[in-house]
């Protein structure tokens, strides 16, 4: 998130469109602290759940769409003038001209120019492969800057674009697409904007309910310019709180445990396309913006990779690095895909149960089939541990070798964990492992280890690297030391570094205080360069792990500076200059964040002025607000700006366009779905899509998490007093729909896919109700997913009904929206 | 949303032994005091029988508790306003007084029996109390029906008096002696209790109106109506005041120890 | 006799997560128990010999077609005048110095009156053990400077735990916010010390009224007619005695005396 949790009770209005109160029922304090300041709280979400018990207004909408919603209320904010306008026109490239030849999906019916139709992609005869971007891109005036129009009425600035864009989106069709109600909808955006703006700050909320559909990540956009448009990033009380997983989701994608990064948000390198480093730093290098740093990062990250073997002669190990084949390959979903076709020989799962966990998991165990050899990792025997025990699969047929390794929980190792709002909090082990269990910093450095003894005789270039690679940490073999880890991700100097002066400023091994001292000439070696600062040299040359440290919030500092470490240098709110005007002022002392303060002792002495406040400056501290970029917030861009327009895969805005399975064609133009979205051809109709408005299929189905269990169920199905919370799987579904079906509270009921078919009971109940989609009454039903055949409370595998199609920049998973049928008794 | 304790047959037997040694105790001692020598089969057989029952209610009430050994824990404590409490003291005490009455009544000594006849007098009070409590301590529950019925506890005594009676009869029936006088007044005596206790029931029913459907037109209502009312108390009264002597003594006598059962049986199990 | 202690349970912070639920099975040690359906969240229909802290979830459409859907943490009251604190022969239930009410393990024989004594249904009798055993309030952490587990656990601050006279001043003072703020259902359950049963010492504040919880509305103490019973007892036995002396008396003087 941009933001951090404890400033959520600056709000003057929460939206969350997620199940906040369910799903992160710690962080949802500061929505009650919130609401006894008089914030009011809105829930969006097709069903009326925990969130919902506590909100103010519950905003009901078919799953799936969301970008109809916001789209909603960005054309209700322009229309009616409450967008925060100085905010818009200085810190966004709203005002910014863009090449005439561009026109918005209003125009191009539902697309936007440059579609490649070639008609060979998926179910959609009209779903392309990709857009030419040819035209999206900004008018440059002489000097290669971006034109502007202050003024924000030219028609081809990317305000009127938008504006034009979003003028489909009215409150009719928001109830028609959606299903909210007109009045409702005019009263939650009236109260959504009028809380928002130079005086006031709202924020909104999200999870999964915006990234599991084939149009995520434009979900995520549009809710990003929203907040922009309103002038709520970087201010207190505002923000995009992304809601990241327990425990340490977070943590993964900052470490890269991700096929298309490595650590700190580098992008993956591509063979075809980044054949050495320097072609590589050239094209992923932008040329403004912080990320000009990048190169850095990327020496560091090989330094810490490959240690002295890593030399400028050598572009210091680039060779040796993993090189992605295709942008369009590896994520969770390509893999089972390439499993079940049987071209790959051998997967490891390390806390993972994709048999349970991943979409069109029935797909998945069929695949798992074909492995040869599988190692699992986990606490418990998972269902992936046993997957040939599945129903449906007969154990005889499983030619798959299988290894288990019992593996130590938090409480039995030391580490870290990152949190969704980027706090780095260190835990100590408790207790030891029993037996054979080990952690997984155990189980890697032994098998790195091991590896190399295997290879050590290896002449190839090609296993230089991993030869190279070192996993010492510490005296102990048998158990990394893991604040060392901690320090290698930090970053430390390789070398004597001195100042222009000869000064030293960082011994040999040092850790470095900042990123901004990582250099690209070897120096610096750094795990991840956004994690710098989380471990310091003290005075006495001892290592201060900041992620230890615990001192609350008090009232001098509220966000609570001295707990833990929020990457990035502990900013605990991003985009913090956006707090304050062109002169460094804040936009309102209720809201005031930082601001300049131009007698506070500067870098230089002769230099004066400081930014000070409540938060570490997301932004140089010594560049004055007069300063030239001094007035640009949105330093991770290229262009300094936040952005309205922001080219994707699928488009510069996002455009509202039905999931892969929908109850009702696309009311907001032609387009029906996605047109690049990925939908994966699978063998053995193993991925069969139901048709729009399918008969057999007639519901749609949201699928989600609840309070009490933890997503495939390993951490509490296994566990007794988890277990026990719900008396069995369950589906939920609207009175009127069980009138329909004959359905008692209760009763045993099939849900079934052209995927696959679950048993579960039906809970009855009034907090789904039916939507009316263009007139027409259409049923949702949703199914939590956790629950699986192995543990102390079984049942089905909601996800042997989703499919496999997905997002066409990140392939995330359409778990949120599809097409369902529900029948009376075990079918 | 309340709890029922989960007191079964153990606690129906005790209720209902309990009610015959109370009953029992207290017509011996009438008899005693009140009636002639030739009652002395009466008496006897009262107190012994009263003293047997004692020690079977003890059994039955230690055999209840979830933790039987731990049952002179309740002798820790005396709280004269919880029935529970009370009771456990009371059986004890009067277990005593039967214990003393009985010896004295094996005895022909004219001094013993004098004080027989006083200890006795004495005894009734905790007689009237063990046959009665039992009652209150239900009413004194959170229980619906149990809680509305400010007679249970009178109904119980009246139950206890005529089953008490009847089970001498009885026995002075089967030891052969139902041609003496003794037998001729405690079966007059029981008739008295039955028109009593039939008073007693009507009064119990008005009063708690409609928190009576559990026993009057519950699944246990034609046990109250048939096993109770017409078998326990109808029949026999109506076999005594007509006079039929074609039917054995003992019917009668029988009928009105089953109608007792019953009524315990129907009252405790409501809350099973 | 130190300050009363109390918990207040504030219904209109609650987001229904069961932390306190599991919070209190832990520090307790209690077992799993088989789940009930009860057509909710909700996974037993009440309290039990293993379950003495349970969340309910009550739906309540709305008659302007909104929905509240009503989420309470509910629990033993520690009421001031405890039913199955009468009720206890053993001595076994007690209250503490703080005002608590407790089960002494080590001294009940398992009669079960008390299960049949508490107006609210809390007290279960375990089967395993032979006991009757509920919420403790945490008697070992109160008596070690810390709160009841429920409390700490809970992370919107519902369950809140102190002096009782602190907390009940607290709850007035919520209950009058959340009528201003449109709550009209909003009130207290239990806050009273000169209501029934004396006040309690877990006491609520409601968003309906005690009924839609199933609460009673005005819960009674099972012993006050014990009084009025004892005596109605006593009547019937005066006048059963007087039948039977005259079914034995024998005519012209006492029978007493014969040989």
């Amino acid at each position: 998130m941009t933001t951090n949790l404890i400033d959520i009770q600056n709000s003057d209005v929460i939206m969350a469109t997620s199940n906040f109160a369910e799903n992160h029922p710690v962080g949802f304090q500061w929505v009650m602290k919130a609401k006894e300041r008089g914030a009011k709280f809105i829930h969006v979400d097709p069903r009326f759940t925990r969130t919902s018990a506590v909100a103010d207004i519950h905003v009901p909408l078919r799953s799936g769409t969301n970008i109809a919603f916001f789209g909603g209320l960005i054309s209700y904010a322009i229309q009616n003038n409450l967008y925060f306008k100085d905010y818009v026109v200085h810190y966004t490239n709203a005002p910014f001209l863009i090449d005439p030849a561009f026109k918005t999906a209003t125009d191009g019916g539902g697309l936007f120019t440059g579609l490649e139709q070639t008609g060979k992609g998926g179910v959609d005869p009209h779903v392309a492969e990709t857009y030419k971007r040819d035209s999206w891109k900004y008018q440059l005036d002489g000097e290669g800057n971006p034109k502007r129009d202050l003024t924000l009425r030219d028609p081809n600035c990317v305000f009127q674009l938008m504006k034009r864009h979003y003028s489909r989106y009215t409150p009719e069709m928001v109830e028609r697409v959606c299903g909210i109600p007109k009045e409702k909808f005019v009263q939650v955006a009236k109260l959504y904007c009028e809380n928002s703006g130079r005086e006031k700050t709202g924020t909104i909320t999200y999870a999964l309910n915006l990234t599991q559909h084939t149009n995520g990540v434009q979900n995520i956009r549009a809710l990003c310019m929203l907040q922009i448009l309103l002038g709520n990033i970087g201010r207190p009380g505002g923000g995009v709180v992304a809601l990241r997983g327990h425990a340490n989701v977070q943590g993964a994608t900052d470490l890269e445990l991700l096929y298309h990064e490595l650590p700190g948000y580098l992008p993956m390198p591509l063979r075809d396309l980044h054949p050495d480093l320097k072609t590589y730093l050239e094209k992923v290098t932008p040329k403004g913006g912080f990320w000009v740093n990048l190169p850095k990062f990327m020496v560091s990250l090989m330094k810490a990779f490959y240690g002295d073997a890593a030399t400028a002669e050598n572009d210091y190990g680039y060779q040796w690095l993993p090189k992605r084949a295709s942008a369009d390959a590896y994520s969770h979903q390509h893999i089972f895909v390439d499993m079940y076709k049987g071209s790959i020989k051998g997967f490891l799962a390390d806390g993972q149960n994709p048999a349970v966990g991943g979409p069109n998991a029935k797909l998945a165990r069929a695949a798992m089939g074909k492995l040869d050899w599988l190692v699992v990792k986990d606490i418990f025997l998972t269902e992936t541990a046993e997957f040939w025990k599945a129903p449906g699969i007969a154990a005889k047929d499983i030619k798959t070798e299988v290894f288990f390794l019992p593996a130590a929980p938090a409480a039995e190792k030391d580490g870290s964990l990152t949190n969704t709002m980027r706090l780095i909090q260190w835990h100590e082990k408790a207790v030891n492992p029993p037996g054979d269990v080990t952690s997984d910093a155990e189980f890697f450095v032994s098998l790195g280890k091991r590896l190399q003894k295997l290879y050590a005789g290896s002449k190839k270039e090609r296993d230089k690297g991993f030869l190279a690679a070192s996993f010492e940490y510490g005296d102990n073999p048998k158990e990394p030391n893991m604040e060392l880890v901690l320090k290698e991700v930090n970053g430390f100097a390789t070398q004597e570094i001195t100042d222009k002066d000869g000064k030293v400023v960082y011994k040999k091994g040092q850790a470095l205080n900042t990123f901004a001292h990582m250099t690209d000439d070897g120096k610096t070696a750094g795990g991840c360069w956004i994690y710098t600062g989380v471990t310091v040299e003290g005075p006495d040359g001892k290592l201060i792990n900041k992620a230890n440290l615990r001192k609350p919030a008090d009232d001098k500092d509220y966000l609570a500076h001295g707990w833990g470490f929020a990457w990035p240098a502990n900013r605990r709110i991003l985009y913090n200059r956006a707090s304050a005007d062109l002169e460094g002022k804040p936009w309102s002392e209720k809201k005031k964040l930082i601001w300049w303060d131009k007698e506070a002792a500067g870098q230089e002495p002769e230099k004066k002025g400081k930014w000070v406040g409540l938060d570490v400056p997301d932004f140089n501290a010594f560049l004055a607000p007069d300063a030239k970029n001094g007035d640009k917030p949105f330093i991770m861009r290229a262009d300094l700006v936040g952005a309205f327009f922001g080219p994707l895969n699928d488009g510069p805005f996002p455009e509202h366009y039905e999931p892969v399975e929908s109850p009702t064609k696309n009311l907001l133009s032609k387009q029906q779905m996605n047109p690049v979205a990925k939908i994966w051809t699978v063998p053995d109709q193993k991925n069969d899509l139901a048709p729009v408005g399918s008969p057999d299929y007639p519901y749609v189905i949201t699928t989600y998490r609840l309070t009490e269990h933890h997503l495939s169920g390993v951490m509490s199905r296994y566990l007794p007093m988890l277990a026990e919370l719900f008396h069995s799987h369950f589906a939920e579904i609207s009175h009127e729909l069980a009138g329909e079906l004959g359905i008692a509270n209760g009763e045993r009921v099939t849900v079934l896919t052209p995927r696959g078919k679950i048993h579960v009971t039906a809970m009855v109940t009034h907090r789904l109700k039916p939507f009316m989609i263009d007139g027409k009454k259409t049923h949702q039903i949703g199914v939590p997913w956790h629950w699986g055949y192995n543990g102390i409370s079984k049942g089905d595998i909601t996800n042997d009904l989703s499919a496999t199609v997905g997002d066409p920049t990140v392939y995330i998973q359409e778990t949120k929206a599809f097409l369902c049928n529900v029948k009376k008794g075990e079918v | 949303m309340l709890k029922t304790p989960g007191w079964h047959l153990l606690i129906v037997w005790y209720f209902f032994l309990g009610g015959i040694a109370g009953g029992a105790y207290f017509t011996a001692a009438i008899a005693d005091n009140f009636g002639s020598s030739r009652d002395r089969s009466v008496v006897r057989t009262g107190y012994i029988l009263s003293l047997l029952m004692i020690g079977v209610c003890g059994m039955l009430l230690i055999l209840d508790l979830g933790t039987p050994s731990r049952f002179l824990n309740m002798m820790m404590h005396f709280k004269f306003w919880d029935p529970m409490s009370i009771g456990a003291w009371m059986l004890g005490v009067f277990g005593l007084f039967a214990f003393v009455s009985s010896a004295l009544s094996l005895s022909p000594d004219e001094r013993r029996a004098a004080l027989r006849r006083r200890v006795s007098l004495v005894g009734i009070i905790f007689g009237f109390f063990l046959a009665s409590y039992t009652g209150v301590l239900l009413s004194a529950t959170a229980l619906p029906f149990w809680s509305d019925a400010r007679l249970m506890g009178a109904l119980f005594l009246a139950s206890g008096a005529s089953t008490g009676m009847a089970a001498i009869s009885l026995l002075l029936y089967l030891s052969g002696d139902s041609a003496g006088e003794g037998f001729k007044k405690v079966k007059r005596a029981d008739r008295f209790a039955i028109v009593f206790e039939m008073a007693v029931l009507v009064l119990f029913l008005v009063l708690l109106g409609s928190a009576a459907a559990p026993l009057t037109s519950g699944h246990l209502a034609p046990l109250f109506w048939g096993g109770l009312v017409v078998l326990g108390l109808v029949i026999p009264l109506l076999v005594d005041v007509l006079g039929a002597r074609w039917v054995p003594a003992v019917i009668p006598a029988l009928l009105v120890l089953v109608g007792g059962f019953i009524l315990r049986y129907v009252v405790v199990m409501t809350h099973a | 006799m130190a300050r009363t202690l109390a918990m207040f349970t504030d219904t209109s912070l609650c987001i229904g997560c069961r932390a306190c639920q599991v919070a209190c099975k832990q520090w307790n040690e209690l077992p799993m128990e088989e789940p009930q359906w009860t057509g909710s969240y909700q996974n037993q229909a009440h309290f039990t010999d293993k379950t003495y802290r349970l969340v309910r979830f009550i739906e309540k459409p709305q008659p302007n077609g909104e929905l509240q859907w009503l989420l309470m943490s509910d629990v033993c009251k520690h009421c001031a005048q405890a039913g199955c604190l009468q009720a206890c022969p053993t001595g076994a239930i007690y209250r503490t110095e703080y005002g608590t009410v407790n089960i002494n393990q080590d001294v009940c024989n398992g009669c079960r009156y008390c299960v049949s004594s508490c107006p609210f249904g809390v007290v279960a009798f375990n089967h395993d053990t032979g006991r009757a055993n509920k919420c403790t309030f945490c008697n070992d952490r109160i008596h070690n400077g810390l709160g009841p587990a429920c409390a700490k656990t809970c992370p919107t601050e519902s369950i809140q735990f102190g002096f009782r006279d602190e907390l009940a001043a607290k709850a007035e003072k919520r209950v009058a916010k959340l009528k201003e703020m449109g709550y009209t259902g909003a009130q207290l359950y239990g806050v009273d010390s000169n209501g029934p049963l004396g006040g309690l010492n877990a006491f609520f504040l409601l968003l309906d009224k005690p009924s839609t919880y199933n609460l009673p509305e005005k819960p009674l103490l099972p012993q006050r007619n014990v009084l009025v019973d004892s005596v109605l007892s006593v009547g019937a036995a005066l006048l059963v005695g007087v039948t039977a002396v005259v079914a034995f008396r024998e005519r012209g003087g006492k029978g007493a005396g014969d040989a």
